[in-house]
């Protein structure tokens, strides 16, 4: 046995010379569950990436698990604690050679075999007591010499909880259409992730986004944010409240509204939908004021009288007007004369890959879907006509975020009547739309939408029903990760694609380091052009 | 308080005589009306007249009716617009204001940033009416939306923190009260303005509207459109032209109407020019019919226009005897007849035509595809591409502006041709 160590360590050594301390020897195991014994002294952590030499490259492995080893019976540790316990002069009681008689074991996966300069699916093990070391830059070689089209900085590779010098890009074209996941519980980093994707497309010309942001934080009104990127023209903030200078005020007119606008935004019964459409018909886009206005439709059509006044008394308040004295008042977002334009503008400014941020925190979830609902399918109906015109190759990709996604693609969402955030899940990556969801409960949407969703990027899950959710729908194997997922700390996450090799730890950089290093940078070359003001009569 | 606000009065526009005698008899009655209501003072929120260097006749006009507002003790408060700002940076108000029969409340200081000269801020002043107390202030417009570093570079604090009643004027789109066929108008934000003004007295875009947008900050948004329809297509739309009044808070559209508009619009698809005669012939005959049944005036006085569109069975666009057509409406009382084929098409040679009834868009439309297409040296060094593209823009516009003024009456061609020499040399900055 002795001769077989010996022999398994120079044949690694002969391969690799390399000076880097051994973490540990693989000692058992089977595919997918390599056993590790720890070097004493040495730490490895749950999520730690190792590297295994072998003759032709290097096995990139992860732990996934950690448990104690010992050489000594459970019955004879049992009695040595007890001694060390209940006898305080006996504290000095040690076995010995401890070292060697009381270890870590660590379970690993194979992550991806690499050659250097390319990288594959792992699919044999690493020789019997290899030695097994810390991963290193140099490691990942193949990450950097890959050639990525339109790269998206997502972060940095980690290591357990250690954060190594290699930048993480993901395709940014394909993550978007083909959807983005983003599960986490409060407090983990989703707004910093989401911040740090939409920090480092603005200057992108590939993709336009668009924002629903209930809490509004992202264009950063009272702290940093995109406002303060370098290229802040692209970015565009809508805000029915107090806009400050060069936001433009979100302002919809009722006249753009259409009945499927309403699908999935409340539940609504299949009369009150029939009366809609039935209105719609009759007086188009004067639809919504002929309901409230109980204008009569003509022909044998007939409503109970309680159904036009349910239908009624729900427009008025979900889109917060008022009538009275046979005049209608518009006293919210929506309005009769203003925001004629709104919807189209923020098209035309998503087709020319900006990224708009529509404020939609002060007003009720119902009236936020109706708003993202009416963008979304004006978008929608674009491509789909520039996928039947061959024109789709000229346009940006477009990402919508939907933050607490299951409001509008949960099961109980769905079950109740399609809606255009559900068809985008479905068909949406043929026409270049995708959506970037944010949940905190992803187990509530339906199974179907989670495996279409290529991209996730998982942050810190303590729920063990969410925890699965995601599991089983990852786009690698990430059974053996429940604990790694649970163990995220904040800013640390996984990245499962179909778009990456293995599923990639990373740590997400802080946004306020992003911004304030970004903005150091910038103010040292301002343009110096100086403003003029012909025209104006100056004292 | 009570105040008329009027806007895009476009003093001497249409070439047509008959048309612009109607548009320049708009403002005058616009100004009786004024006076007959006794307002305290009047607001005219840019394009007084149509072109930078107006005629003798256009300023005749302007200067007469001034000068009653002025003998009525109405002060008149004014910016330039779009339409009357000359790229040199002048404009006729200054001379009305010099005459003393306006004031131009678009002044102020600039507010040098010594480390950053692209940061400097422009301070704007008010001007008080001394018989209302109302605190007056704005900004200029400027074609293609190049009045937009004003507003980016506009200190709003000192505005805001201002007490009184006070008006906002200014002669630019606004994107949240932009109509929808004017989608691509070139706009700003509404955000750029001050907020928590009594009045914001809008000009440059041609609808009537006033709108509250007071969870925004703002409230009596308003844009009076013009006193006349300026082409084509705002007659159909707009039929007439009109100004506010703001009467203590109560908003009340006035509107200036000299001749009745008939409006006839007609799909010829399918049809003969023989055919497409027969149905202007019974669109005369039906109106004549309607007029006497309904007693209304029908086609007396009336401006008429005729817009064909579709595609002809057979035959040409010319075998249409429009001639023949606009006598008969003429002959029905009809004060002026124009017609718009553009959209009409034969099937035997497809013409290629271009909306002819909105110039800027076209120009701009061409100089946006442009842009970039010819290496420039001057402008190789103005920044990063979005840069060099807006000052591309911004000077390929400004040429188009003053490339495209007219010698002014009484200008010598040797003045003329130094004004334009001195104007290009200033904008190519040389």
């Amino acid at each position: 046995m002795a001769d077989n160590i010996a022999n398994s360590n120079n044949s690694v050594n002969s391969i690799n010379n390399t000076t880097l301390k051994s973490k540990g020897l693989v000692i058992s195991g089977e595919f997918g569950k390599i056993i590790l014994r720890q070097r004493s002294g040495e730490n490895i952590e749950l999520g730690e990436l190792l590297v295994a030499d072998t003759l032709t490259g290097k096995i990139i492995l992860q732990a996934y698990d950690l448990f104690y080893g010992s050489q000594i019976s459970q019955q004879n540790l049992e009695l040595v604690s007890g001694l060390k316990l209940e006898y305080s002069d006996n504290q000095e009681l040690e076995f010995m050679d401890p070292k060697l008689r009381n270890y870590t074991l660590a379970a690993l996966k194979p992550m991806i075999a690499t050659d250097h300069t390319s990288a594959k699916l792992c699919k044999l093990l690493p020789d019997f007591f290899s030695s097994v070391r810390e991963i290193t830059k140099d490691d990942l070689k193949f990450l950097t010499l890959e050639r990525i089209n339109n790269p998206l900085y997502v972060g940095k590779l980690r290591s357990g909880s250690k954060m190594l010098d290699v930048d993480i890009f993901l395709p940014g074209d394909k993550v978007f259409s083909h959807h983005i996941l983003i599960p986490a519980q409060t407090g983990k980093g989703k707004s910093n992730l989401a911040s740090i994707i939409l920090w480092n497309q603005v200057d992108k010309d590939y993709c336009g986004i668009l924002v629903l942001d209930p809490h509004d934080e992202y264009y950063g009104r009272a702290g940093i944010g995109l406002k303060d990127h370098p290229q802040k023209q692209n970015v565009a903030y809508y805000t029915p409240k107090n806009p400050p200078p060069g936001a433009k005020t979100l302002v919809v007119n009722i006249r753009d509204i259409k009945p499927g606008h309403f699908y999935g935004t409340v539940e609504w019964s299949d009369p009150q939908l029939e009366g809609m459409t039935s209105y719609f018909r009759e007086y188009g886009v004067n639809w919504i004021e002929a309901i409230i206005q109980e204008r009569p439709l003509s022909g044998n059509i007939r409503y109970n009288e309680a159904t036009i006044a349910v239908l009624r008394r729900r427009l008025l308040s979900m889109l917060d007007l008022e009538y009275s004295n046979n005049k209608l008042y518009c006293g919210g977002v929506f309005d009769l004369i203003a925001g004629q334009t709104t919807i189209k503008d923020i098209c035309n400014e998503l087709e020319q890959a900006k990224t708009v941020i529509i404020d939609t925190s002060s007003f009720g979830g119902s009236a936020e879907i109706l708003i993202g609902s009416l963008v979304a399918s004006e978008i929608f109906s674009r491509y789909k006509y520039y996928k039947l015109n061959g024109l789709i190759d000229q346009k940006p990709v477009i990402s919508v975020i939907l933050e607490e996604a299951p409001r509008v693609l949960g099961k109980e969402v769905l079950e109740r009547g399609s809606n255009i955030f559900g068809t985008i899940a479905r068909e949406g990556r043929k026409f270049k739309v995708g959506l970037t969801a944010i949940t905190q409960l992803p187990s509530l949407i339906p199974r179907e939408i989670l495996a279409n969703m290529n991209t996730k990027i998982i942050l810190g899950i303590e729920m063990a029903p969410e925890r699965q959710a995601i599991i089983d729908s990852a786009s690698q194997d990430l059974s053996t990760d429940n604990r790694n997922i649970a163990a995220l700390d904040k800013g640390e996450a996984i990245i499962t694609s179909n778009f990456t090799k293995f599923a990639t730890p990373i740590k997400i950089p802080l946004f306020e380091d992003v911004v304030r290093k970004t903005k150091a940078e910038h103010s040292l070359q301002n343009s110096g052009i100086k403003r003029e003001f012909g025209g104006v009569n100056l004292q | 308080m009570k105040f008329a606000h009027l806007a895009d009065c476009h003093i001497g526009a249409w070439r047509d005589p008959k048309l612009r005698a109607v548009s320049n008899k708009a403002f005058e009655i616009a100004i009786d009306k004024c006076i007959e209501e006794k307002v305290d003072f009047v607001l005219i929120a840019g394009d007084l007249f149509n072109t930078s260097l107006p005629s003798i006749e256009s300023l005749k006009i302007a200067a007469t009716k001034f000068r009653e507002l002025k003998d009525n003790d109405i002060p008149v408060y004014a910016i330039a617009g779009s339409h009357d700002f000359s790229p040199s940076g002048k404009t006729l108000i200054d001379v009305l204001e010099s005459a003393g029969l306006l004031v131009n409340v678009a002044k102020g200081r600039i507010i040098e940033d010594e480390s950053d000269k692209s940061k400097s801020r422009l301070m704007l002043d008010f001007t008080v009416d001394k018989k209302t107390g109302a605190k007056i202030t704005g900004l200029l417009g400027k074609r293609g939306m190049l009045d937009r570093i004003y507003y980016e570079a506009l200190d709003l604090a000192n505005l805001e923190s201002e007490s009184g009643f006070k008006i906002f004027m200014f002669h630019t789109a606004l994107t949240e009260l932009k109509p929808k066929d004017l989608e691509k108008m070139d706009s700003a934000p509404i955000s750029f303005l001050p907020k928590r003004f009594e009045y914001y007295a809008g000009g440059h875009v041609h609808i009537a509207a006033d709108v509250n947008m007071e969870e925004a900050g703002y409230k009596n948004v308003v844009y009076p459109g013009p006193l006349f329809p300026n082409n084509f297509s705002e007659i159909e739309k707009l039929k007439h032209g009109g100004f506010y009044i703001y009467d203590n808070g109560l908003l009340i559209f006035k509107e200036v109407k000299l001749h009745e508009t008939v409006c006839i619009e007609s799909d010829c698809g399918h049809k003969t020019p023989q055919a497409v005669e027969q149905m202007l012939r019974d669109s005369i005959n039906g109106i004549s019919k309607e007029s006497e049944l309904n007693k209304t005036p029908g086609l007396n006085n009336a401006i008429v226009t005729i817009r064909l569109s579709g595609k002809l069975e057979a035959g040409k666009i010319s075998e249409i005897n429009l001639n023949e057509i606009f006598d008969l409406f003429y002959n029905s009382g009809a004060y002026f007849v124009m017609k718009n084929t553009n959209a009409l098409e034969t099937t035997q040679l497809t013409e290629i035509t271009i909306d002819a009834s909105k110039p800027e868009e076209i120009e701009e439309n061409l100089v946006r595809e442009h842009i970039g297409k010819i290496k420039v040296s001057a402008f190789e060094s103005s920044g990063n591409e979005t840069e060099r593209n807006d000052k591309e823009k911004r000077i390929t516009q400004e040429l188009l502006v003053s490339l495209g003024n007219e010698r002014g009456e009484g200008e010598k061609v040797a003045d003329f041709e130094n004004r334009v020499r001195e104007e290009v040399k200033r904008i190519l900055d040389i």
